[in-house]
């Protein structure tokens, strides 16, 4: 487990209604956890089937974006209740997390700390723009020209922070054979139908090629070699066909097809989550690369021919397949997990914004019990997995937490929490 | 053998005015009553109920709070944590969990959502049932009311009659006791106003007399009020008193309520309980308090209710008709006019401010009906009890544009989409579990 440098803090992460951003959004739950921070999940999923709900009215625009709009501003307000509620020490929003300029206005001049991963291509999703201002630091994924456009809109806490993988999720699988047939080829690809990879994978076909993921309908060419029929993969069968495949294609998207090979900037998370998986993978090169891996660690092209050569090289030479995935692999357990890059927007925030985290007056949980009630915290901070310095709060919102009925000890915890609460305001001194 | 649970983390009067409740749960066949409550009234309980099984937990605590948070956590926990434990391990078929407070809701979460009544855990969010929100509704029009014990009591599907509650009051011959204050001082007179009063009536009714005592009944924090009350006493008074302020137990303070003819008190724990063993009030309701929410319950009490447009207040808040420190609806009490209704019974001779009120019954519960004065709402009032019957299926009235009003405000958009446990249908259906899915005809 990845230690926790610096204090235990309370974190709420606000996820996306949905899309890509989502099982990085979990991850990064997932990653702050493991760090030891107490996290609290705004579930934007949950609401989503309503608002897609209102699509389905058959009424007029403008009638359905008030709807639409309305709608995001109650789930902003359920944001916002969270926080007054949870009162975490930071709020960590996903790209497309739904949070309002309002919500975010209120959250400043309430002087929650705010802060936003924005796992997107800035140049694709201009969005950002209208609503960076309003966080207290930005995370994003390139490097350079938005920084400097962050400066100019009055941004002066952006980070870079490039994507990563979850060794958790992503990591090395024993295959049945059964799954070994389903999910392996010699070469395959994973991912959405963009307009330079419909072109580019129909090179490909002469290979024993799959191709997985969705949006590659109306393709005549490709389309026999699409998986189960085009169907979203989930995370768990993405890293089985990772596993099982001898040369995973991972080619950055674009949505134009002049340039096959772009070339572009950013790392997707693909390309960490098959390091990850010490899976092969042949890669378009990017600027931002360097930085994250050295040459043997990653098996690179930079145009379709060398591709064609380098499929054709590395699926003959399995031991420098291996050779390379291993040394891949190794590089991101050291250095491109999600609990790596939270850590790194912690310290970042923590530089950044003198005096945060906020000192909270806490108590140890275990604090000033006899040795048999104190064990009992003890077990329950374990089943929780809790640290054993847990503060007396946190251990209350662990507790609350939980679904369905809760146990003697678990329910006398809060009932205790809320006991203080009322003698408190009643004038009760606490020691 | 069907358990049931009644969570009441209140005070001594809201213990008292639990009884319906209890009382209609008692009544249900192989039944077997559990009721959770703080410790400190556990003794008192047992009297009361004693048919039921008590499970004291520490909730109150302004002694407590006093000591270091680690002190707290070890007495709470230890005290708490087997009786929770104990309380878990029954297999309650319903939960009544009855206070507004988040103890309560904490409370809750030993126990399956749906088997709770009125404040519930789910998963880390408190809820609240419809009777309960409804009851919050109300409680903006709180001229009108209705009685809390009645309240607690309908969250059962058919409460006793009201009327079989407590015995109807009569005198047991020890005299006069007088309650000196409750834990709102706002609310209580204060010594010298008490005194022209217990002065008026032992002069009044000379058989208040007979039991040859002046009974003072109070906590210890009201020992000093009890002996400026006989300060301002006439002598012949004075000597009858028998000053008990913090000098009972409870069985002591049962035994002595219980031997009383007449007791005077502000709303207060002691007024519950002696409405509770048969005995007749003479209640005095002011500031924050109102006789048809917490006046005492059974036949043959009167409450003297200050009416000024302001009343019932917040106690909370500070009394913008303040004069000499003291409330203004504390005024007509002082009034000489009072005694001279009391004597007389004539109308005419009552001080303005104040409405007499009998104590009465009908389907819902407890009611009041005015002596003398002004009850400027008691035709809204009825109405409002029309409206609280149909929504119990406890009776029906006519239809009228008040109903209809009363209907509009009263109800919300939550009630009629999103219906509960609690909604006036499943009530009707008599709470049935699997209510959410079958509730509407067109599912049967």
């Amino acid at each position: 487990m990845p230690e926790r440098k610096g204090a235990r803090v309370r974190i709420l992460v606000v996820l996306p209604l949905y899309g890509g951003s989502l099982p990085i959004g979990r991850y990064c739950t997932a990653a702050l956890r493991q760090l030891g921070h107490l996290v609290e999940v705004f579930e934007a999923p949950d609401f989503y089937p309503t608002y897609k709900a209102l699509k389905g009215l058959k009424v007029g625009t403008d009638r359905l974006q008030y709807l639409e709009n309305s709608y995001l501003q109650v789930v902003s307000q359920a944001v916002l209740a969270k926080v007054e509620t949870f009162e975490p020490d930071l709020v960590l929003a996903q790209a497309q997390a739904p949070l309002s300029i309002q919500a975010l206005k209120r959250l400043k001049r309430d002087g929650v700390t705010t802060a936003m991963w924005f796992v997107e291509d800035f140049r694709l999703f201009t969005y950002w723009k209208g609503f960076a201002p309003y966080y207290d630091c930005f995370a994003v994924i390139q490097r350079e020209e938005i920084f400097e456009e962050l400066q100019a809109i009055g941004v002066q806490n952006a980070l870079y922070l490039p994507l990563a993988a979850h060794p958790e999720v992503h990591k090395p699988l024993e295959l049945s054979v059964a799954e070994q047939r389903k999910f392996g080829s010699d070469v395959s690809f994973m991912g959405a139908g963009y307009a330079n990879r419909r072109v580019a994978f129909r090179e490909l076909i002469r290979h024993d090629f799959k191709l997985w993921g969705t949006e590659w309908e109306g393709d005549s060419v490709l389309e026999p070699y699409v998986q189960m029929d085009g169907a979203r993969v989930s995370s768990e069968d993405c890293v089985k066909i990772f596993n099982a495949t001898r040369v995973n294609i991972n080619l950055h998207s674009s949505v134009q097809a002049k340039d096959l090979v772009t070339g572009g900037d950013f790392i997707n998370p693909r390309t960490f989550e098959i390091a990850a998986c010490r899976a092969f993978q042949l890669v378009d090169r990017r600027s931002l690369m360097p930085g994250a891996f050295s040459e043997d660690e990653l098996a690179t092209f930079g145009s379709m021919e060398e591709l064609q050569d380098k499929i054709a090289h590395y699926l003959a030479n399995a031991e420098e397949r291996t050779a390379i995935a291993q040394r891949g692999q190794a590089r991101v357990l050291g250095e491109h997990t999600y609990a790596a890059r939270m850590q790194t927007l912690l310290d970042f925030v923590a530089e950044r914004l003198p005096g945060w985290p906020m000192a909270r007056a806490t108590v140890q949980a275990a604090e000033g019990l006899p040795p048999e009630l104190a064990g009992d915290i003890a077990a329950l901070l374990d089943r929780l997995a809790l640290p054993a310095g847990t503060s007396f709060e946190d251990l209350v919102w662990a507790i609350r937490q939980q679904q369905g009925k809760l146990g003697e000890l678990d329910t006398a915890v809060l009932f205790l929490d809320e006991w203080r609460k009322l003698y408190d305001k009643k004038g009760g001194q606490q020691a | 053998m069907t358990a049931y649970l009644v969570i009441q983390l209140a005070r001594f009067g809201d213990l008292v005015q639990t009884k319906r409740l209890v009382l209609s749960l008692c009544a249900e066949p192989d039944s077997e009553v559990h009721l959770c409550l703080d410790e400190s009234l556990a003794p008192l309980a047992r009297l009361l109920y004693p048919s039921v099984q008590v499970h004291p937990v520490v909730a109150h605590g302004t002694a407590l709070a006093r000591l270091s948070a680690g002190e707290q956590a070890r007495l709470l926990l230890e005290k708490n944590v087997p009786a929770f434990r104990e309380l878990a391990a029954i297999p309650f078929t319903r939960v009544y969990n009855l206070n507004f407070s988040p103890l309560n809701y904490r409370l809750a979460a030993l126990f399956e959502p749906s088997l709770v009544r009125g404040h519930v855990w789910q998963s880390g969010q408190e809820t609240v049932g419809q009777w309960s929100r409804l009851a919050m509704r109300w409680s903006s029009m709180r001229r009108l009311g209705l009685n809390i014990a009645d309240f607690w009591a309908w969250h059962h599907p058919s409460p006793v009659p009201a009327a079989e509650v407590n015995p109807p009051a009569q005198g047991r011959g020890k005299g006069l006791g007088v309650v000196m204050a409750g834990r709102e001082s706002r609310r209580s007179l204060p010594p010298k106003v008490l005194a022209g009063l217990v002065t008026g009536l032992l002069d009044l009714r000379p058989e208040l007399q007979k039991g040859g005592c002046l009974t003072l009944l109070g906590s210890a924090a009201e020992v000093h009020a009890a002996r400026q009350l006989v300060r301002e006493l006439p002598t012949r008074h004075a000597r009858l008193v028998r000053n008990l302020c913090g000098a009972t137990d409870w069985s002591g303070l049962v035994e002595t309520v219980g031997e009383l003819d007449l007791v005077l008190t502000p709303d207060t724990g002691t007024m519950h309980l002696a409405a509770h063993l048969g005995v007749p009030v003479l209640a005095t309701f002011l500031s924050s308090a109102w006789c048809f929410e917490t006046g005492p319950y059974g036949l043959g009490h009167l409450a003297l209710q200050a009416n000024l447009e302001c009343a019932p207040c917040l106690e909370s808040q500070a009394c913008p008709s303040q004069a000499g420190g003291q409330v203004a609806c504390l005024s007509p009490f002082a009034a000489p006019g009072l005694l001279r209704y009391l004597s007389t019974q004539e109308t005419s001779h009552l001080p303005p401010g104040l409405t007499v009120f009998a104590s009465d019954t009908d389907g819902l519960g407890l009611t009041f009906t005015a002596l003398a004065g002004p009850d400027t709402q008691a035709d809204l009032r009825e109405h409002f009890r029309t409206f609280l019957s149909e929504h119990l299926g406890a009776g029906q009235g006519e239809p009228s544009a008040v109903l209809h009003e009363l209907a509009e405000r009263l109800y919300t958009e939550r009630d009629w989409l999103v219906p509960d446990l609690e909604s006036s249908a499943s009530r009707l259906n008599g709470f049935s579990s699997e209510i959410d899915d079958n509730l509407s005809i067109a599912a049967c």
